[in-house]
């Protein structure tokens, strides 16, 4: 996955936040994982239009972490939702 | 909030995941 993707959940894909239980799910046809803080930060930015490199830049000014990290965490965090086929990338 | 790796965790109990839908 290079920055020059755009990643983007597949439809029927969708994030909730569970009051229940007071955290964030990713809601797929009769799945559903749990998903962290930063997952679900991760998600808030992948919105189909911003590439790669546009969410990790969003993402570097948000939090206080090298971009390599985050870069890191990012591509590994996206690419096993586009294994579990939630997620597909243009 | 600091950084920290995000995790993952599939729910696999059917009865779970039909209270999400």
């Amino acid at each position: 996955m290079t920055e020059a993707e755009c990643p983007r959940l597949l439809s029927g894909c969708r994030t909730k936040y569970d009051t229940v239980r007071g955290n964030w799910v990713l809601l797929a046809p009769e799945r559903a994982i749990k998903l962290d803080e930063i997952g679900a930060a991760i998600l808030a930015e992948t919105d189909g239009e911003r590439s790669l490199g546009g969410i990790l830049d969003a993402l570097v000014a948000k939090y206080n972490a090298p971009r390599e990290q985050i870069a890191g965490d990012v591509v590994k965090f996206l690419t096993s939702l586009r294994d579990r086929r939630m997620l597909e990338v243009t | 909030m600091a950084w920290t790796a995000p995790t993952i965790e599939e729910v696999t109990c059917g009865m779970e995941i039909n209270m999400y839908f």
